[in-house]
């Protein structure tokens, strides 16, 4: 489904990513690591089609994908539909007058007929029901995020990309979204510094280095062993701490 | 002195010596000594500043050769001199930006140096968040938004960008008291 | 309005600069007599916040957009002397960190933007507020915009007659009043309302917010 090559990018000067190779299929759910600054967002963005990747190629389903390319109307329609991101910062996506709207914003342009049924299934999957005839902008961080997924979902899109979707959230709307991804029947591609919540988010890891390379495209359960190279990606750290009268140090995660 | 000191002071005296003189042939041989000394940075630093003042600078002269043969003057020694003088200028000032620390330029005056950092950095995460904005409305269209939804979009970041403006200037506030910034 | 640098002559940008630095200093002694622990970031931050104002979209139609200054709402809500400021600010900015605009047309534009631009907004909303706050704040908006654009289209219309050479040829900008004056103020009678509209919009919100915030 997605299939990228020799993708390189810079801002300003300096790298933000560096010769990016991997594939995705479809109905594979993957989790991108990376420390902060290791450019997790751009690729979301390139694969997103916003951003055009200096060097490097980015077809999905086969075809090349950049801004460019979708200044076709046709393309436009068709790739805007299956790809959604949920960007970081949900206030940038919030626009509409009323949580209704900001849910109907995209089928509207789609002229369905069932837009109050769908507006309302996607409100309440997400638990968001409550709130759908108030401004989205006085709701909590964690509420905000959801109307943007419930705006998202309503699409149906085919690949879901989520930047940091718990960095804003309590734990247990982090909880809720687990679940609710795992059960969710689209391609997605996660990305989060959390290494503690990769194995809840998919299956296969994609690593982004300090270096802002990719240092590893695999399964994720010998990714969690291998503490030297996550070490290298700055995803564990080590410090200072005690077992019972013991103290020493080690590389280690924290759940936060 | 530091050197960004002595720089910036030597910044601002070639500028004013580039609105000084008027002969094309110094202006030109300037520009030749400013790419020298950008060395290898020199073609990006020369692109950078023909994207920076064509669409100005096209209008004027394109203008000025109208009034010029409406007039019937001759237009190509002021069009050459005006042309050489707004793109060495701005040669200048990349190649200053390039090399110069200006925080460091200014640190004679700690509370401008604070000043303009404070703003800078916060300038640079609200350019960043306006382009989220700016990519998300995007992301979110499948065809071109209509003006109505580009005035919410626009009225939604605008409002964010007070809200947050407020919100920042309260907790630095409280930051700086609590280091006991203002007690002096 | 952005006039790279080169098209102003020493003549004008030497003396704007003295201008300018005598109501800077001014600026910092009127915000420094009423120094809270507030003043210095809101100054900050307000530039921060004028910087970005000035980015956003003014949407209009086919597709294509303005940009609003914002400067009338600063000017309004933060009062003058701290809205010069944090303009004059964002040029410095503007001209020698994100290398956009001019470090020799940075005092005509904080003259006439930044200091004629926040007098006449601040002005016309203390004159008329008690009579119709919105036509107040719109007019405050609209004539923020219109007065700047009108001393910048005379400094640019005056620079063939300041500067030129012994044979009678400009030296830096080229286009006398005649030009200049309906050049620069067409557009900008019509930008103005944009203005005048955010500044109405703006004033509500802010006001609504602050009152949030001091809660």
């Amino acid at each position: 489904m997605i299939e990228l090559s020799g993708v390189t990018h810079h801002y300003n000067g300096s790298d933000v990513l560096r010769d990016i190779e991997f594939v995705q299929a479809e109905g594979e759910k993957r989790v991108l690591l990376g420390c902060n600054g290791s450019g997790k967002s751009t690729l979301l963005k390139i694969l997103a089609g916003l951003i055009r990747p200096a060097a490097g190629q980015y077809r999905y389903r086969g075809e090349l994908i950049d801004p460019a390319r979708l200044k076709d109307p046709d393309r436009n329609r068709r790739f805007r539909q299956e790809v959604a991101l949920l960007f970081q910062n949900p206030d940038t996506m919030l626009f509409n007058p009323t949580v209704f709207d900001e849910i109907a914003f995209g089928p509207r342009q789609l002229g369905v007929s069932d837009l109050e049924e769908r507006v309302q299934h996607w409100a309440a999957t997400v638990g968001i029901t409550a709130h759908l005839k108030r401004p989205p902008f006085g709701l909590s961080g964690g509420e905000k995020q959801k109307v943007a997924l419930a705006a998202l979902l309503v699409m149906e899109p085919k690949l879901l990309l989520l930047d940091e979707p718990t960095a804003s959230l309590d734990p247990r709307s982090t909880g809720w979204l687990v679940d609710f991804l795992a059960d969710l029947p689209v391609t997605t591609l996660v990305s989060t510094h959390n290494l503690s919540l990769a194995p809840e988010l998919g299956s296969r890891a994609l690593v982004l280095g300090e270096d802002h390379g990719l240092v590893y495209d695999g399964a994720i359960a010998p990714l969690l062993d291998d503490l030297p190279r996550l070490a290298a990606a700055n995803l564990v750290h080590s410090h200072r701490h005690r077992h019972g009268d013991l103290e020493h140090r080690h590389p280690h995660v924290h759940d936060w | 002195m530091t050197l960004d000191r002595a720089l910036l002071a030597g910044y601002l005296l070639a500028v004013l010596a580039a609105t000084l003189v008027h002969e094309p042939a110094w202006l030109a041989g300037a520009l030749l000594l400013t790419l020298l000394l950008a060395g290898r940075d020199a073609a990006p630093l020369l692109r950078r500043a023909l994207r920076l003042v064509l669409l100005f600078n096209l209008a004027v002269s394109l203008g000025y050769l109208l009034l010029a043969w409406l007039r019937e003057l001759s237009p190509w020694h002021t069009l050459l001199l005006i042309n050489l003088r707004v793109l060495l200028l701005s040669c200048m000032t990349f190649l200053f930006m390039e090399r110069v620390n200006l925080f460091k330029a200014l640190d004679f005056s700690p509370n401008l140096t604070w000043l303009l950092g404070l703003a800078y950095s916060q300038a640079l995460s609200f350019r960043r968040s306006y382009e989220d904005f700016r990519l998300a409305l995007l992301s979110r269209s499948l065809r071109r938004p209509r003006l109505a939804d580009r005035y919410r979009a626009s009225a939604a970041a605008a409002s964010w960008f007070l809200d947050r403006g407020l919100a920042t200037a309260r907790e630095t506030a409280l930051a700086l008291r609590a280091r006991g910034f203002f007690h002096d | 309005m952005h006039i790279p640098d080169g098209f102003i002559s020493p003549q004008t940008y030497v003396p704007a600069y003295i201008i300018c630095a005598g109501l800077w200093w001014l600026a910092l002694r009127r915000v420094r007599t009423r120094l809270d622990e507030e003043t210095l970031p809101y100054i900050a931050v307000l530039t921060a916040l004028s910087f970005v104002l000035m980015m956003v979209a003014l949407p209009l139609p086919g597709g294509t957009t303005a940009h609003a200054s914002g400067i009338a709402l600063l000017a309004v809500s933060f009062g003058v002397w701290t809205a010069f400021l944090a303009v004059s600010l964002v040029l410095l900015m503007q001209a020698l960190l994100f290398g956009d605009g001019g470090i020799t047309a940075l005092p005509i534009n904080a003259l006439a933007m930044g200091f004629l631009g926040s007098l006449t907004a601040w002005l016309l909303w203390r004159g008329l507020r008690r009579i119709q706050a919105r036509a107040a704040l719109f007019l405050a908006g609209w004539m923020s915009v219109l007065l700047p654009a009108l001393l910048v289209a005379l400094v640019l219309g005056l620079q063939p007659l300041i500067a030129q050479d012994d044979q009678g040829r400009p030296l830096f900008f080229p286009f006398d009043l005649a030009i200049t004056l309906p050049a620069v103020l067409i557009p900008h009678l019509i930008l103005g309302l944009g203005e005048g509209v955010l500044t109405v919009f703006g004033h509500h919100y802010l006001t609504r917010l602050r009152a949030r915030h001091a809660a």
